[in-house]
């Protein structure tokens, strides 16, 4: 959770990595969308009701840990028919992943899952 | 052990509360029935001896400073441990994760397609197709090609259509074959290895919009 740039420490939050993450996402041709999974809604409904301080707000659709200098980053998508999804999910691994390296110093591993293609 | 014993044991058990001596009752130094004392002083109903009473006294106030403690820690809010958030939120993504994707072709890290959505896909280029309409979808993902672990395994498509009345089931069939292979490459990122198409069903072609599905 330490990096170390020009002597200087610095210490990079769960929630920093899933900001990131989330807004380059978006950016990638074809994502029309994160989509939180139960998982986040979980949380969103757990956070209500055991309060803020148990329960980090997650960034919808994306789930991050730092563990030491690696991040692993869940990303939940949504795309529309026409997109390849083979290979939209390995652009957004490959830009979430070097924006989250290039903003905080992480090695990152990036899960990409899409969770549904619009047919319209 | 026989039963001799037991009938030796079960006497001496029994033995140890004395049968004539009846549910015991704790009396206060007073005489009086401790549980008896509080009912009526939490009735508002204590007698001239109850009200005079070192003994009762004692004993009312030590069930009004028990109520105190029992009623706050009943109004005080219940803070599960740190714990109970992780468990159950592993217990969640362990049922989830898993489940009901599909693996796809990726050399970044694991990348994973909803088979109700790459479902949804097939059924959508079969609905366009004409005299054909998409019913049920089954996609199953086979194991990884030979060799080569982290490389997605190419899926069956099994899938229930409806044909109008009156096409050629055999070629319509075989294009819809095609059309599925086709899709799973251009708009899934899959290898389809097999198609099994089943017609359930016909169509009079005037029902046509909006189809019997």
């Amino acid at each position: 959770m330490t990096g170390a740039a020009a002597g200087v420490r610095f210490h990079v939050g769960n929630a920093v990595v899933a900001r990131v993450a989330a807004q380059c996402a978006h950016q990638v041709p074809g994502v029309l969308g994160l989509r939180a999974d139960l998982a986040h809604a979980l949380l969103g409904l757990a956070g209500s009701v055991l309060g803020p301080d148990l329960v980090q707000p997650a960034t919808d659709g994306v789930t991050a840990t730092v563990h030491g200098d690696r991040a692993e980053i869940a990303l939940t998508v949504v795309t529309r028919i026409g997109v390849n999804c083979r290979d939209l999910a390995r652009a957004v691994q490959q830009e979430v992943a070097a924006a989250v390296t290039a903003y905080t110093g992480l090695a990152v591993v990036v899960q990409v899952t899409i969770a549904e293609v619009r047919l319209d | 052990m026989n039963a001799g014993e037991l009938g030796e044991v079960s006497r001496e058990m029994s033995g140890a509360v004395d049968p004539d001596a009846g549910p015991t009752i704790e009396v206060l130094a007073c005489g009086r029935d401790a549980a008896a004392v509080w009912d009526r002083a939490t009735a508002g109903a204590r007698d001239e001896h109850e009200r005079d009473c070192l003994h009762c006294a004692a004993a009312i106030a030590d069930a009004r400073k028990l109520d105190a403690v029992v009623h706050r820690m009943a109004t005080e809010p219940v803070q599960p441990p740190p714990s109970v958030m992780d468990r159950v939120m592993g217990a969640v993504l362990a049922e989830l994760r898993p489940h009901d994707v599909l693996e796809l072709d990726s050399p970044h890290g694991p990348a994973l397609l909803s088979r109700p959505a790459a479902a949804a896909v097939l059924r959508h280029v079969v609905d366009g197709m004409d005299g054909m309409r998409a019913r049920s979808c089954r996609i199953e993902q086979l194991g990884p090609a030979t060799g080569d672990a982290s490389r997605a395994g190419p899926v069956t498509v099994a899938m229930t259509v409806t044909a109008r009345f009156g096409v050629d089931l055999a070629s319509v069939t075989a294009r819809v074959r095609q059309m599925i292979i086709a899709a799973g490459a251009q708009a899934l990122g899959v290898a389809v290895r097999r198609v099994d198409i089943e017609v359930v069903d016909v169509f009079e072609s005037g029902l046509d919009r909006g189809g019997p599905r």
